[in-house]
């Protein structure tokens, strides 16, 4: 049990480190695009770590189900968020750091 | 039918891990429920005629250690850029083929590539994925296609 306290720990103030780093990225990152992949570190690895040290402090049992669900969910709805932020933004014309520093502004990606 | 009756066993486990109480009234309506969801499954798949079938999972779950990996090792890839003074960012957008890929697989290929932090597929086209990438060569990896081969190697190609 007390291995399992030590292993649970480490996972979630490693979660912790992750949500920060997502956290600052997003404040540090220059523009929309670069800022979803700060966002996403905080979606994919924090929610990982964490959830994975939460199912150790479980005692195996309907509660570990339901966060593996849990887990389960946000993996598939977190990815699909971001993409649909990112292709809206896209379609609406918002030019991404290599295409605003290289070309006219006012030229549209898409139709 | 034999896939409804899969969808009856799946969607039972699941009520019963969520509900976890075993008492009559309960139950009952945990039945009402599947059976709502199974009549319109039945609909669904006449209008649909392509039926959703439930594969074993064994698959997915050998695929899903891998991906785990590289989401850890992308994430530390960029948490290092966020820590770091001097950022050397060097966003780009390319478009990525996935005319290898299984139709029914894109989806999967496309919010593996979001969910890997560094890369982040922006559009879905007929046969390629737009991905913008905060470095080059992350980029590059996707091009070698180390993630497409995982995918095709469980599931199959293209034909």
């Amino acid at each position: 049990m007390f291995i399992l306290d030590i292993v649970s720990s480490a996972l979630l103030i490693a979660g912790v480190f992750f949500g920060l780093t997502g956290a600052v990225g997003l404040f540090k990152f220059p523009d929309f695009f670069t800022r979803i992949h700060a966002a996403s570190v905080t979606d994919s690895v924090a929610a990982i770590l964490i959830i994975g040290g939460l199912l150790l402090q479980t005692s195996f049992d309907l509660n570990t189900a339901k966060l593996l669900f849990i887990l389960a969910f946000l993996l598939i709805t977190s990815p699909t968020a971001s993409h649909a932020l990112a292709k809206s933004a896209r379609h609406g014309g918002l030019l991404c750091l290599a295409e605003t520093t290289n070309k006219p502004t006012d030229e549209r990606p898409h139709d | 039918m034999m896939h409804i009756g899969k969808w009856a066993l799946l969607l039972s486990i699941f009520w019963l891990l969520l509900s976890g109480y075993i008492q009559p009234l309960l139950l009952s309506l945990g039945a009402v429920s599947i059976a709502l969801v199974l009549v319109v499954v039945k609909r669904m798949d006449r209008v649909d005629q392509v039926p959703k079938r439930i594969s074993s999972g064994l698959a997915l779950f050998r695929y899903l250690g891998w991906l785990f990996i590289q989401i850890f090792i992308s994430s530390a890839h960029v948490s290092k850029l966020v820590w770091r003074r001097d950022r050397k960012l060097s966003p780009v957008l390319a478009e990525i083929s996935v005319q290898n890929i299984k139709p029914s697989n894109r989806v999967l290929y496309a919010n593996s590539i979001t969910l890997t932090p560094g890369t982040l597929s922006v559009d879905l086209d007929d046969n390629v994925v737009t991905v913008h990438a905060l470095q080059a060569t992350s980029v590059d990896e996707l091009k070698q296609g180390v993630m497409e081969n995982k995918i095709t190697s469980i599931w199959g190609k293209n034909t």
